[in-house]
C-alpha cells in the first residue's frame, strides 16, 4: 500500500472504532446507573459519534454509505470497539481502555502533515480531556471501595490486553511521512504504561503476554457486530430512500 | 449521594441565577455531572456548583413575618406627588 492507502486505512479504523463505540454507548440512555451518569456517558457517546463523522468526511461524502452501508468485512474496527457491554462493569472498564486509547491516539495525529486530519485531531484532543476525566474519576471512586474492587478488577484484567487491537494495523511510512508523530508501536507502549501505572494504584496486574488482538483491522468481524451494525441501521432500512 | 445546587451565569452583566440540582458521590464528580447536566449546551459560561448541605437556610416562618405592608412600595405615593409638582410648575 501507498502512505495514502495506509494513511486511509488508519483513518478508517479509528472511525470505525468510534462509531461502534459511540453506538455501544448510546445503548445506556435512559438505563444508566443513575441519571446524572446517564447524561454524561451518553453525551460522550455523542461525542464519539462526532469524531466517527469527522473522520469519515475525510475519506467520502457519503458519509451515510461509509457509516453504515459497507459489507461487513469493509469495516476494520477493533473487536474491543465492537463488543457489547450487557453490565455497567464492562461498560465503564471499556470507556476507560478506549478513551485512554484515543487521548494517545490523537496526540500522534495534532502536528500531522494531513492538514485536516490535523484540525479534527485537535478538537477531538481537547473533548477527549473531558472523557478521560470523567472516565478515570469513576473508575477509582468505585476501585476504592472493596464492593467496586470485586465487580471491576477482573473485567479490567480481562478486557486491557483487548484494548491492544487499537493500536492494530500498518503504520508503514506514516511517520516519514509525517502523517503521525509517533509510531504506533510507542503510541501501544504509552497506552499500556498508562493502564499499569493506573491499576498499579490498585494493586492490580494486566498479563500483557499473550497475542495482540489485530483481526478487526484485517475484516474479520466478531460475533457482537452484526447485532450492533443491525441496530444502527434498523431505522435507516425502514425507508432506505428517505430524505433526513 | 450529596445534592447539589447550580448557579449559572452568561457573559455580560445578567446575574447568577439557579439552574437546578442533581445527585453526585462527591465535588470532583459533582463538577463533571454539572458540566454535563446544565452546562453542555452553552448555557453559561460561568458556573458554581454548591453542595446543599452548605446552604443556610433561612427558617420560614421568620421569613412571613418580615413580610409587612409598610415594607412594600409600589411607587404611587412619590408618583402622585411628582404629578401634582408638574401641575405647579406650568
Amino acid at each position: 500500500m501507498s502512505p495514502d492507502e495506509t494513511a486511509n486505512e488508519l483513518v478508517l479504523a479509528f472511525a470505525d472504532d468510534e462509531l461502534c463505540v459511540g453506538q455501544n454507548h448510546s445503548w445506556w440512555i435512559a438505563v444508566g446507573p443513575f441519571l446524572e451518569e446517564d447524561l454524561a456517558f451518553t453525551s460522550i457517546a455523542q461525542d464519539e459519534l462526532g469524531h466517527a463523522r469527522a473522520l469519515y468526511s475525510l475519506l467520502s461524502d457519503d458519509l451515510d454509505h461509509i457509516a453504515y452501508g459497507r459489507p461487513h468485512q469493509e469495516y476494520r474496527s477493533s473487536h474491543i470497539a465492537e463488543l457489547l457491554c450487557h453490565d455497567w462493569t464492562s461498560a465503564l472498564v471499556r470507556h476507560v481502555l478506549h478513551d485512554l486509547a484515543e487521548e494517545v491516539r490523537w496526540a500522534a495525529m495534532l502536528d500531522s502533515t494531513w492538514v485536516e486530519l490535523a484540525t479534527i485531531a485537535t478538537r477531538a484532543a481537547a473533548e477527549e480531556q473531558f472523557h478521560v476525566q470523567h472516565g478515570l474519576t469513576l473508575l477509582r471512586r468505585l476501585l476504592s471501595t472493596p464492593e467496586g474492587q470485586l465487580r471491576l478488577s477482573s473485567t479490567l484484567i480481562d478486557l486491557a490486553p483487548k484494548g491492544r487491537e487499537y493500536f492494530a494495523g500498518s503504520d508503514s511510512g506514516l511517520v516519514t511521512s509525517g502523517i503521525l508523530n509517533t509510531s504506533l508501536a510507542d503510541q501501544e507502549r504509552t497506552w499500556m504504561k498508562r493502564i499499569d501505572d493506573l491499576l498499579a494504584e490498585f494493586e492490580l496486574n494486566v498479563d500483557w503476554s499473550g497475542e495482540p488482538p489485530s483481526q478487526g483491522r484485517y475484516g474479520t468481524r466478531s460475533r457482537d457486530f452484526s447485532t450492533l451494525h443491525d441496530e444502527m441501521v434498523a431505522v435507516l432500512q425502514i425507508d432506505p430512500l428517505a430524505n433526513w | 449521594m450529596n445534592t447539589y445546587e447550580v448557579f449559572l451565569k452568561k457573559a455580560g452583566k445578567e446575574p447568577f441565577s439557579h439552574a437546578g440540582s442533581f445527585d453526585a458521590p462527591d465535588s470532583e464528580l459533582a463538577l463533571l455531572y454539572a458540566r454535563e447536566t446544565y452546562g453542555r449546551r452553552g448555557e453559561g459560561d460561568q458556573m458554581w456548583v454548591v453542595d446543599r448541605a452548605n446552604l443556610l437556610i433561612a427558617d420560614q416562618d421568620d421569613l412571613a413575618m418580615a413580610d409587612r405592608v409598610h415594607k412594600h412600595n409600589d411607587g404611587q405615593l412619590l408618583a402622585e406627588l411628582r404629578r401634582s409638582g408638574r401641575g405647579k410648575a406650568t
